[in-house]
């Protein structure tokens, strides 16, 4: 059976355009596909090659090219191996389309992708706010995103002075990092 | 600023209500909320509600050395986080090209059994605990503690151990606790009569668990479900043995399986598991003291460490299942970009919502628990 299966992959991936395939090991496939091919190719995976199970979709922001690569982790329980499906969309919009009619559990990582980078996946059922619920900012997982730069300008520090450790220094002892020399002080933003 | 997830309600018909399980609940696993509608006691709807423990792992490890990342992978899953230290470094060691000495392979693949072992110890009493049983809960914290004393000794951690580091582990296994270990696991396997007669026969239990949050294969197939959730449905997948990684391949051990896809079947399949693990945990004990060697391949200074440019997905099995990170580096010091993939963003979330509709209220805590959902591997 998974014999059959592999020689429909090999065909299958032999007889598509405009894909670049690497095999990296005997369980382990890299595709590198373009866009508009991406959903043709998965739907071909699964229906002709058994490739079922969608692991995970993981977005990574290439922020020097303008590009986001959106990669594709499928499975086949048969042939027993793994395809990783990489394409490369524009950073501006960043819109793509969905792949939930193929594999329902893309409806999680788009979503998750669309919280986190701000890609827009048309056509997936749910991409209301699922873990950050009252962020207003930029999506936090692009790398012009500046944690530190953005907590500096949205929270206060206080410095950590209680009665017990003044006591303490008082009589020469005290905690490992002093207050003053705390990577964040308010000191020091009063200061700039 | 608004109120905390405020939006503008829709008027139910007068009949359903609304009632939210979480983000504080007995009933709950972790920070997570779950809200439900409902008609009388029977279930309209569900909403998973994440975000109550986001610290944001996957960004905080893009501004860290490779090296000090491993600090941070155990804590995204608190009851097994030995499958994610061991899956981070083991992206990075392909990353890099590192081949690990395989005394240290079966060091990871001990800590990953024992560490199994645990997390299965603490599901069965919260699981159990869910339909008012709660003698389950502290007999297994309490022999789940006997195995965290072997991490104390082994690791210096009883639940962060950060033991694996790229390249190997970080010490070797101290005089005797090999000893030990067979100790362990010989008091934990006379135990499981016990848990038997407590849990595991115990009509009041089987006639709760049996029937609740049922799905058939071909749902849990096209929902991605994996680990001993998937295997309760009759597939015997194991990425242990379908997608072998460490030694695995030279260890035997059974795939548990059951048929009936229910909260009861997927119990049944983690009892299984603790025998199987139990007996790994056995030969990698009778095969150490053979197996010499270094416990690590020589690494660069790890505080100037540059790993090559390229991506790697490795997956592992873990307690839940299906297990993934994917690392991306760009030849810098620190990882260009790190995704994990847990088994309960999975089942936590999308199946959890699946499986609560038309399902009674009482059942719901009980389903969140049979599925094993650790909602900090959603959150991260």
């Amino acid at each position: 059976m998974s014999k059959d299966l592999s020689t429909w992959l090999d065909t299958l991936l032999n007889e598509l355009q405009g894909i670049e395939v690497r095999r990296r090991s005997s369980r382990r496939i890299r595709v590198d596909v373009q866009p508009d091919a991406l959903p043709a190719l998965l739907e071909l995976l699964r229906g002709r090659a058994s490739y079922v199970h969608l692991s995970a979709i993981s977005c990574v922001d290439w922020i020097d090219e303008g590009e986001f690569e959106l990669v594709y982790h499928v499975w086949s329980y048969e042939i027993g191996s793994l395809v990783s499906a990489h394409t490369r969309i524009a950073r501006d919009p960043g819109v793509y389309i969905s792949v939930y009619d193929i594999y329902t559990p893309a409806a999680f990582f788009e979503r998750d992708i669309h919280e986190m980078f701000g890609v827009f996946f048309e056509g997936s059922p749910d991409m209301s706010r699922f873990i950050l619920t009252e962020w207003d900012g930029p999506p936090p997982m692009r790398k012009d995103f500046d944690s530190e730069a953005w907590v500096n300008a949205h929270f206060d520090f206080q410095d950590y002075q209680p009665d017990w450790l003044q006591e303490i220094e008082a009589k020469g002892g005290g905690v490992a990092v002093r207050p003053d020399e705390q990577r964040f002080s308010r000191r020091d933003l009063d200061a700039s | 600023m608004r109120p905390e997830n405020y939006e503008a309600q829709r008027q139910p018909p007068s009949h359903e209500y609304e009632l939210n399980i979480g983000p504080n609940h007995p009933g709950i696993e972790g920070n997570y909320a779950f809200k439900l509608r409902l008609h009388g006691d029977t279930v309209l709807e569900g909403k998973a509600d994440a975000g109550y423990l986001h610290r944001g792992f996957e960004k905080l490890m893009e501004g860290r050395l490779w090296i000090q990342n491993l600090a941070i992978t155990p804590r995204i899953c608190v009851p097994d986080p030995v499958p994610m230290e061991v899956s981070y470094v083991l992206a990075v060691e392909e990353l890099c090209g590192l081949e690990v000495p395989e005394r240290a392979q079966w060091l990871r693949v001990l800590q990953l059994e024992l560490s199994r072992i645990a997390a299965h110890l603490f599901t069965f009493g919260g699981h159990a605990a869910t339909t008012g049983m709660y003698s389950t809960m502290f007999w297994g914290m309490a022999d789940r503690d006997l195995v965290l004393d072997l991490f104390e000794e082994l690791t210096g951690g009883r639940v962060y151990h950060i033991y694996n580091i790229p390249g190997g582990v970080r010490r070797d296994i101290p005089d005797g606790f090999l000893d030990r270990v067979k100790r362990t696991l010989d008091y934990l396997e006379s135990r499981l009569p016990d848990y038997d007669n407590l849990l595991f026969t115990n009509q009041v239990f089987v006639q709760r668990a049996k029937g609740v949050g049922t799905m058939s294969r071909e749902q849990a197939l096209e929902w991605g479900v994996t680990g001993p959730n998937l295997r309760a449905t009759g597939l015997k997948f194991d990425v242990r043995r379908d997608d072998p990684y460490l030694v695995y391949e030279d260890l035997e051990f059974e795939i548990p399986s059951e048929e009936a896809g229910d909260a009861w079947a997927r119990t049944l399949v983690r009892r299984k598991e603790l025998v199987e693990s139990i007996r790994i945990a056995r030969q990698v004990v009778a095969a150490l003291p053979k197996i010499r060697g270094t416990i690590r391949c020589p690494i660069p200074n790890p505080l100037a460490w540059s790993v090559p440019a390229g991506s790697a997905y490795t997956r592992v099995e873990s307690s839940k299942g299906e297990l993934a990170w994917y690392v991306v580096s760009n030849g810098g010091e620190r990882p260009y970009r790190t995704h994990v993939r847990g088994p309960s963003q999975m089942h936590a979330v999308q199946v959890l919502e699946k499986l609560s509709v038309g399902a009674r209220l009482e059942d719901i805590a009980q389903t969140m628990f049979s599925l094993d959902a650790c909602p900090p591997e959603v959150d991260r």
